[in-house]
């Protein structure tokens, strides 16, 4: 009878339990439900008092869970699948977020009523982690919400924060620029709509409705975030694209942190702190959140917008670096934007990549790439006052520029040149030339306190002193990393310069050579200032002779003057032979007679093929006064004798090859002296009539002697250096029969290398000096050893 | 066709009428320097004395103070006395 009684109660404490919980009622209960009255209160002091509490929520909960599995969230994921690309986004997502809020609305009294018979029993639970029902409940909404996520939802979600977006911007940028009135734009550039039809307004309305409904259930996040995320993303770097266009004479930093905290923050801001409903429990809390959201955020995009700009500037360095002085702000930003990101390493690579690109390539000029590669120092200067970043990216360069052949003649040209020269100035600034293997000073223990440790990609061979001092010219020279070979060519330079002048005048030259020597140090310079000495001494013995009667100079019937050169002190000469007109060679060994006297126990040998002579030349019709070499003075000289004469005739009289002649005889063609009338056959032109004028042009050769150098270059001249240990070199090998190259090179050093005229000798060049002695067949090269082939 | 020069300036080297090429004292070249010089032909000329044998001024001027008794050539070990 009892368990029957027990029965009743609990029956009617269910239809009690239904009343209150309408979920839990299914359609055929209706009975139930109807005949139940009494208070709340009463009924769930029963059910306390039954011990069932626990039991009832969880029947509530569960039922909760059911129905948003079965109904609520499928309803709202079929929002997203099923509309197609014109009505999707605004309304789509509008649509679909009502009726998500609105169905959760209808469970938001049974959540209250259960949250009561808690407060009723007193009792506390966790339920999936979450002490507060409320809690529980959107982490319900949240789990089934993604546990049936279609694939494509983010596209509507996007398209409707874009458009948001943009209706947010345009309404920014109206507030600022008011007073430009648009008549003429007919859509809005909000909503793409007629300025009549502009739905921005309600757009906005919107859109903060939307985003306070999810703010509420907690789902901003979690729905939108992604899609914020990129989407602001693409909005910063495009801004930043924007932003970094061509100019490179402005700094961005400061533009871009505030185009960052008011358009893109305060876009954030009204979408996170939007809407406050019923959802929400504690208004403080809440704010609090959102005001660390907000921080996070910004923190999060403040490094993005950093990464940002900081790729753009290093996609675009190559030009920055080119433009350097004019691009300073760029390369300041830069450098403060390299503090924050960690893209060292990506600046290296790109660097280099477009050096190589667009620098290291046979298509640009030697000079251009200097002056690249000087503005790259100075930039990567500025950049990292360290030098580490300057010596590996500029690595690449500096090793194409040693494999260039011009380089150092670019270099010491460009130093010594007339008007407005970077490495001109460097020069003229005087300071001592620093060489990479300079010996690692003390460390400056006065200041300690400001020491910096290297950087994680510096070279630890090298020490951070020569990094930070060496200056431009040091680093131009340090390519080759010997001060020689600069010094041989500006010698072989300055040789030139001096012989094709032929003026006496020297002090430019000694301005140079003063600058220089404080660079480069006296001794290395010593010849050359013997070489301008020369010319100094030179124009006083010429005067000296030419005043004195006793020599018979002025008897002559033209004046020879002469450049005396110590032979020893300037570079190698071009073994050019060249037989001048007997007249012509009489007088200049009347001047050597002069010379044998004033200097007793010294003569002279001439360089017959160098100099410069003033000729009148008189014809039927005409009469010209040029200044040429000898040897065109030679050639017109022969034609006086003789009309016709052949290139081989010239080439036996004047002892010169023929195609040395047939280059120099192209001059006397411009000229309009001789013709060709056969192959290799020239004859006088006595009188310029007009058939020859009109075909000088179509002939005419360009002249390119100017650009001849009259001195050996410097490949022959160290070819003639290492020549010197060519009879070493067999000796060794006669009596030690077999060696290898390094054994080689240390006997060298330890006889040949020890004299007071000392030369440098790599292993690279020692190997390719050998190597050329194979090839002549003179060595033997097998199995890492050199020997001498059995003759 | 008639050509007249009216000047001519060449370029020539000197170097010293001596029986060799080097000093015999500091192995450098005649028509260079001594050791201590910087530079040659005035400033660092030659001698010659009376076994024919030549030097650098300064060369045969040391060694010649770093003999105590008797002045010898370096090259012959005859008397060493300057060629007038």
């Amino acid at each position: 009878m009892g368990d029957v009684e027990n029965q009743q109660d609990l029956n009617d404490l269910w239809k009690y339990v239904c009343h209150l919980f309408p979920i839990l009622c299914h359609e055929n209960d209706d009975e139930n439900r109807q005949d139940c009255t009494g208070d709340e209160l009463n009924i769930m002091q029963r059910i306390v008092s039954e011990g069932q509490e626990a039991l009832v929520e969880e029947l509530v909960l569960n039922e909760i869970e059911t129905k948003l599995r079965r109904d609520i969230v499928p309803t709202f994921w079929h929002h997203f699948s099923d509309s197609d690309v014109t009505i999707r986004g605004l309304e789509g997502f509008k649509g679909a977020v009502d009726s998500l809020y609105d169905s959760l609305s209808t469970l938001v009294p049974l959540l209250q009523t259960l949250e009561l018979l808690r407060q009723t029993a007193q009792s506390a639970r966790e339920v999936y982690g979450q002490l507060s029902l409320m809690e529980t409940f959107k982490v319900m909404v949240r789990a089934s919400l993604h546990s049936q996520l279609p694939l494509n939802y983010q596209a509507i979600t996007e398209d409707f924060y874009r458009i948001s977006f943009r209706v947010f911007c345009n309404s920014e940028n109206k507030e600022t620029d008011q007073n430009e009135s648009a008549e003429d734009i007919v859509q809005c550039a909000g909503c793409s709509l007629e300025i009549e039809f502009c739905q921005c307004q309600s757009i906005i309305e919107a859109f903060h409705d939307i985003n306070g409904k999810l703010q509420e259930l907690d789902l901003l996040e979690r729905l939108a975030g992604d899609v914020l995320t990129t989407m602001i993303h693409k909005r910063i770097e495009n801004h930043v694209q924007e932003t970094c266009k061509g100019s490179f004479d402005v700094s961005h930093i400061g533009s871009l942190e505030v185009w960052l905290d008011t358009v893109v923050m305060g876009w954030l801001s009204r979408i996170y702190s939007s809407g406050s409903f019923g959802f929400r429990e504690s208004e403080n809390k809440a704010s609090l959140s959102t005001g660390e959201t907000l921080s996070k955020m910004k923190q999060t995009l403040r490094h993005f917008l950093y990464e940002t700009y900081t790729r753009t500037r290093i996609d675009q360095l190559f030009n920055i670096i080119i433009e350097y002085p004019d691009s300073e702000p760029a390369v300041e930003d830069l450098r403060i934007c390299l503090l924050k990101t960690d893209l060292r390493q990506h600046l290296t690579l790109k660097l280099q990549r477009a050096l190589e690109t667009r620098l290291l390539h046979p298509g640009v000029n030697t000079p251009d790439i200097l002056t690249a590669y000087v503005a790259a120092i100075r930039a990567l200067r500025t950049l990292d006052p360290s030098g580490v970043l300057l010596d590996t990216v500029t690595q690449p360069v500096r090793q194409y520029l040693r494999w260039r052949d011009d380089t150092v003649r670019c270099v010491v040209t460009s130093l010594t040149e007339e008007g407005p020269s970077e490495l001109a100035e460097e020069l003229s600034r005087g300071e001592a030339l620093q060489l990479d293997d300079l010996t690692p000073s003390e460390e400056d223990t006065k200041n300690w306190e400001t020491w910096n440790p290297d950087p994680v990609d510096a070279d630890p061979s090298k020490t951070s002193q020569s990094r930070r001092t060496s200056d431009i010219i040091s680093m131009l020279v340090n390519v080759y990393g010997s001060k020689d070979l600069f010094v041989n060519e500006y010698r072989t330079l300055l040789a030139d310069r001096l012989l094709s002048s032929l003026n006496y005048n020297t002090d430019k030259e000694i301005r140079y050579l003063e600058l220089l020597k404080l660079r480069f140090g006296e001794s290395q310079l010593h010849y050359c200032e013997v070489m301008l000495k020369d010319i100094y001494d030179s124009k006083r013995i010429n005067t000296h002779l030419h005043s004195d009667t006793n020599f018979n100079l002025d008897n002559q019937e033209f004046a020879i003057t002469a450049m005396i050169l110590s032979a020893q002190f300037w570079p190698h000469f071009n073994k050019e032979t060249l037989e001048l007109p007997e007249f012509v060679q009489e007088h200049l060994n009347t001047y050597t007679k002069a010379f044998e006297t004033l200097k007793g126990n010294r003569t002279l040998s001439w360089k017959p093929q160098l100099g410069s002579v003033n000729l009148d030349i008189e014809l039927k019709d005409r009469k010209i006064n040029l200044t040429v070499s000898p040897i065109h003075a030679t050639i017109i000289w022969h034609f006086q004798t003789k009309n016709q004469r052949s290139i081989e005739e010239l080439s036996q009289i004047m002892h010169a090859p023929a195609t040395l002649v047939r280059r120099k005889i192209t001059y006397w063609q411009s000229q309009g002296l001789l013709h060709e009338i056969g192959p290799d056959l020239f004859e006088l032109v006595e009188e310029s009539g007009p058939r020859v004028k009109g075909h000088i042009p179509s002939e005419i050769v360009c002249d390119d002697e100017e650009t001849e150098s009259a001195m050996a270059s410097a490949q022959e001249q160290r070819e003639e250096e290492l020549q010197v240990f060519w009879s070493y070199i067999v000796g060794m090998l006669t009596n030690l029969d077999s060696m290898p190259l390094e054994r080689i090179l240390q006997m060298l050093k330890m006889f040949a290398l020890q004299g007071p005229t000392t030369i440098e000798v790599g292993l690279q060049e020692l190997r390719h000096f050998l190597d050329r002695k194979v090839a002549e067949e003179k060595l033997l090269f097998y199995g890492g050893v050199y020997r001498l082939p059995k003759s | 066709m008639k050509v007249t020069i009216k000047s001519w300036t060449g370029v020539a080297t000197w170097r010293w009428v001596a029986n060799d090429d080097t000093c015999g004292i500091c192995r450098l070249a005649f028509d260079g320097c001594c050791p201590d010089c910087k530079l040659p032909g005035d400033d660092c000329p030659l001698v010659w004395g009376q076994c024919s044998h030549c030097f650098h001024i300064h060369c045969i001027m040391k060694w010649l103070n770093s003999q105590p008794v008797h002045h010898q050539c370096p090259m012959c070990r005859q008397e060493w006395k300057f060629k007038e």
